[in-house]
């Protein structure tokens, strides 16, 4: 059964910014668009190396190792050499926590 | 007569084309790569600050990324990018017709051997001369069907949304080193946009010449075929011979949607002190058919891996590549495709010859991602080693995450058969004609692919000069 | 955010795969009552292994098999081998079993729990000086042999990070010696047995077969399945003089939770025959490197491999045929089949050395995916620096042959009945190359179980 997880307070991940926690076994990106909170498998779908080493602006997350672009609303890819989406995880902010559902 | 002697009397590996043609260019950026010269890039060519920005950024990530490890020895690399030009623009103005074209550039085209009567037949014709479009044209009744055939420059300046739409999202800057550096400092090469269902059928042609010494080339080349387009883009390449290295890498992206059909053929024949990087790749939509025919005789060294990422159903994604390594050349080249949707059928065939202490290395991808099902592969390459000191390899990738694919690869490495020349010389030929011969037919299924009019490169560099040594 | 050069990420100050049980207080240890050469080539190991980087998949060897996801060195014990010799009827029931099927023999050895509890060889071969035995022992009867031949030539540490660790830890293992011109006509057998979850064993293998001589060897490996991880290493070492014919046979059927690498090298000199078969069936990710070398003129080597995945099973196999010398042969032909969401990697390479003309090599990989979610990655590798040879490699994936499938079904086999066939016709290929008697019966039965068959 997926439970609601505390993984990071929201001043660890400022506006702009990725953050990285690893919880349960996932490795997840966290990225702040402009006080939005989303979360994502941290790992590119292109060649699995941690997207949270890259950079985000607006919506879209560069992975640094290729370039790949990943829209981190949906996780979609947006422009090679990824193809394949990312996984994404629901993200509910209760107050100043950020909360992650996860297995 | 030992072999290699034999094979020198191809002229395979003689470089023909050691001539300079002396003219002076109109800009000249300082030597060696920094913010300043991609800034001082972007202003002559009064660029948006969009790209100023990609450019600047592109310029970063550059920076951090380290020299490839793999591949071919760029070990002197540096020292070269650190001397070459990354900018030389030799004219103001682009040429509207051949008339208006300087005569030292004419003289360099003739000495290419473009006969009189082919430029005439030759429909279109964007040659790049050092790092500009100087010569452009295309037949009016193309243009009458919404072709655009332009400078890439042009392209961003004419076409500004078109542009931004489709412009690195095939390579992105952060992709590899080289195509980070080219995304900093590109300049020339060709913006096409083929509108739905027109097919075009004589080639696009697009000539690359590098003549300035220690000067870098880093053409850039975006390329849209629309639904149920036909059409076949050709690139040439050949540079005169200096003493010091020199530099080119290009960054080609190609997006061929739904039913579309396009080719891209480059025959590559840069002088042996080059060091030619090129990223080339291709988005396969529903239905299309993307071919690269990718022919690479000159460089030093060449790393170069056409790709097609066959990403709707149905796509199909051809790679046929040649490569010629003579003493101290070394051709790392192959092939990526990668099959991202279901009934993706794609085919790779490499064939190499090295000779002299020349290294031809085949490097490939054949990846099945989960859901593409049906996918079909199939990878031939073929090397044929002249002397004990030649080299060659071959490292082929491949990654299957579907059960219902099916991919194979084979790969042989031969000399030339003492059976086939003792046979070919029991029937009356010379050893010399054999050997002609069975390299001939070697290179064949490359070369007969083709077409006609593109008589310039290859015909001139393998077909002719080998028929020509024997006898 | 930065665009700076990725850097591994470690914790600061540890130095990695340096753990509490894992350090070089235990190689002090292990060696306290071992010859000085002993002590010193271990302690060379331990430094460098602890030089040498834990591999990333940033390394093309490394590439498909995530150490940092897969390997739980920090919660390893070191194995303390038992010092009792076990009758019989005290082995494992599996133990037992597969002994019970290896009654032809020249001779045999049993392992439980890294300690040689039981070694029989026929009086005669006793008496041509046949050597079947325990490292530890051989270390006392046999010292100059295993000073000149143990983690030197064949697998030294220098080798990778992993070989390192074994030559450092290594608590025992087995040695074979064949005098010149001995034949022992049916095949040694071994079997091993690991008991305990949450360990590392390191065992080292050395087979020795002189001018002319004549050896086959089977090594099967099986284990309990465990909750925590257990980790087994391997060295093989295996020397064949001029004109000798060896044919090793690795069985590997661990239990889940075992983390099984092996590292075996194999040097065949002059008109010497040194066959290989590694059948990887066990374990959850089993790791193989094997490095054939062709050291004379008339050499030839057969390098087999046959593996059959299902579940989350991961098989990693990195194999070269190293022709250093002309006029010599090798062929590999790696087949498998995966099931469940296994994943299989074969990286091989055929590496011609400049002058080895006249070299024939041939490298064949073939895979097929019996599920959806099961993966192969196939990497067969040329590297020929001469010009004289005949080299060539293929490698296929794809799924059961449907025409084979309908034709056993129209002549009135289920449809389970005809994959079943299908499948062991297409690895049975593999074992048909290398019929030892004995081999084949236990594979297929063990395949058989696998396909839920027996």
């Amino acid at each position: 059964m997926p439970e609601w997880v505390r993984v990071a307070g929201l001043d660890e991940c400022p506006p702009g910014n990725l953050l990285s926690v690893e919880v349960r076994g996932h490795r997840v990106v966290l990225a702040n668009v402009d006080g939005d909170i989303h979360a994502l498998q941290d790992e590119c779908s292109h060649e699995d190396y941690p997207l949270s080493d890259g950079e985000l602006e607006l919506t879209e997350l560069e992975c640094i190792y290729h370039g790949a672009t990943f829209d981190v609303r949906t996780g979609r890819a947006l422009r090679l050499p990824a193809v394949k989406p990312v996984r994404t995880f629901q993200v509910d902010l209760r107050g100043s926590e950020i909360f992650v559902l996860l297995e | 007569m030992p072999q290699h002697d034999v094979v020198e009397g191809l002229g395979l590996d003689q470089y023909k084309y050691h001539f300079i043609t002396e003219d002076e260019p109109v800009f000249r950026s300082d030597r060696g790569l920094n913010e300043k010269v991609v800034r001082e890039i972007s202003a002559q060519k009064g660029e948006p600050e969009w790209m100023l920005e990609f450019r600047l950024k592109a310029l970063k990530i550059y920076n951090s990324k380290p020299m490839p490890r793999w591949g071919g020895d760029l070990s002197q690399l540096e020292e070269v990018l650190d001397q070459i030009y990354y900018y030389v623009r030799p004219q103001e103005k682009m040429e509207r017709s051949w008339d208006d074209v300087p005569e030292s550039i004419k003289t360099t085209f003739e000495r290419l051997g473009i006969p009189e009567a082919e430029r005439k037949i030759l429909a279109g014709v964007g040659a790049q001369y050092e790092s500009e479009m100087v010569y452009h044209s295309l037949k009016e009744e193309w243009e009458r069907q919404g072709v655009i055939f332009d400078s890439i420059e042009d392209g961003l300046r004419n076409h500004p949304e078109l542009f931004r739409e489709y412009f690195s999202t095939v390579v992105p800057p952060g992709d590899n080193k080289f195509a980070a550096m080219n995304s900093a400092v590109w300049s020339g090469g060709s913006f096409v946009y083929i509108p739905p269902g027109v097919e075009l059928e004589t080639p696009l042609q697009a000539y690359f010449r590098v003549n300035q010494e220690q000067m870098g080339q880093f053409e850039r080349t975006l390329i849209i075929a629309d639904e149920g387009s036909r059409a076949h883009y050709i690139e040439g390449c050949t540079a005169p011979v200096y003493s010091t290295e020199s530099f080119h890498s290009g960054v080609i992206e190609i997006v061929i949607k739904r039913g579309a059909h396009f080719r891209y053929t480059t025959i590559q024949n840069w002088s042996h002190n080059m060091y030619n990087l090129v990223t080339q790749r291709a988005r396969v939509h529903e239905d299309a058919h993307m071919e690269w025919l990718d022919g690479n005789l000159g460089s030093k060294l060449t790393m170069k891996y056409p790709s097609c990422y066959l990403v709707g159903e149905g796509a199909h994604g051809d790679i046929l590549s040649i490569a010629y390594a003579g003493d101290g050349q070394h051709q790392d080249t192959g092939g990526k495709v990668v099959h991202v949707a279901p009934r993706t059928t794609s085919s790779i065939v490499s064939k190499s010859i090295s000779k002299g202490t020349g290294r031809s290395s085949y490097r490939g991808l054949c990846k099945v991602y989960e859901g593409a099902t049906h996918a079909r592969s199939n990878v031939e390459c073929d090397a044929l080693l002249i002397n004990s000191t030649s080299r060659t390899d071959t490292y082929p990738y491949i990654e299957i995450e579907e059960r219902d694919a099916n991919v194979g690869h084979e790969a042989t490495v031969s000399k030339i058969g003492d059976e086939q020349l003792f046979y070919l010389m029991s029937r009356g030929m010379s050893e010399e004609e054999a050997m002609a011969l069975i390299v001939r037919g070697f290179i064949e299924p490359i070369a007969r692919e083709l077409p006609l009019e593109y008589a310039v490169e290859l015909n001139r560099l393998i077909e002719l000069e080998m028929e020509g040594s024997v006898g | 955010m930065t665009t700076a050069t990725p850097v591994i990420r470690r914790p600061m100050g540890t130095v990695e795969g340096v753990t509490g049980a894992i350090n070089r207080a235990a190689v002090t240890r292990l060696s306290t009552e071992e010859p000085s050469w002993l002590r010193e080539r271990r302690l060379r190991a331990w430094e460098i292994y602890e030089s040498t980087p834990m591999p990333t998949t940033r390394l093309e060897e490394w590439r498909y098999t995530d150490l940092s996801k897969k390997l739980h060195l920090d919660d390893l014990k070191l194995l303390v081998p038992d010092v009792r010799v076990l009758r019989e009827e005290e082995y494992p029931d599996q133990v037992r079993q597969t002994m019970g099927e290896d009654r032809a023999a020249s001779g045999h050895l049993v392992e439980v729990d890294g300690a040689v509890v039981h070694t029989d060889l026929g009086p005669e071969l006793e008496s041509k000086g046949v050597l079947l035995t325990s490292l530890r022992s051989a270390l006392t009867d046999h010292p100059g042999l295993l000073e000149r031949l143990l983690a030197t030539e064949a697998v030294p540490p220098e080798e990778g990070k992993f070989q390192a660790l074994n030559a450092a830890l290594w608590t025992n293992g087995i040695l074979v010696f064949v005098p010149k011109g001995v034949d022992l006509e049916i095949p040694i057998r071994v079997t091993r047995w690991l008991s305990q979850p949450s360990v590392a064993h390191f065992t080292r293998t050395l087979i020795v077969a002189e001018t002319g001589s004549r050896v086959s060897y089977v090594d099967e490996m099986l284990s309990g399945d465990f909750d925590s991880q257990s980790l087994m290493h391997s060295t093989v070492e295996v020397f064949a003089g001029d004109a000798a014919q060896i044919q090793y046979v690795a069985l590997q059927r661990m239990g889940r939770g075992v983390f099984h690498m092996s590292t075996q090298s194999t040097l065949a000199h002059r008109d010497s025959t040194l066959d290989t078969l590694n059948v990887n069936l066990g374990a959850s990710v089993a790791r193989l490197d094997l490095n054939a070398r062709l050291l004379g003129p008339g050499a030839n080597s057969d390098l087999l491999g046959l593996y059959f995945g299902d579940h989350d099973q991961h098989f990693d196999h990195c194999t070269s045929q190293d022709h250093v010398a002309g006029h010599a042969n090798s062929d590999l032909l790696y087949k498998g089949s995966l099931d469940g969401s296994s994943r299989a990697v074969f990286r091989g390479v055929i590496k011609v050395h400049p002058g080895a003309q006249r070299t024939d090599a041939y490298q064949t990989n073939r895979n097929l995916l019996l599920s959806d979610q099961a993966r192969a990655d196939s990497l067969p590798n040329l590297e020929i620096e001469a010009d004289d040879v005949r080299c060539s490699h293929g490698a296929s994936a794809g799924q059961l042959d449907q025409d084979a499938l309908f034709y056993l079904m129209s002549r009135g086999l289920s449809r389970a009945q005809a994959e079943r066939l299908v499948v062991m016709g297409f690895l049975g290929e593999v074992l048909s190359r290398l019929p030892l008697s004995g081999v084949v019966e236990k594979v297929t039965h063990a395949i058989e179980e696998k396909l839920g068959y027996a």
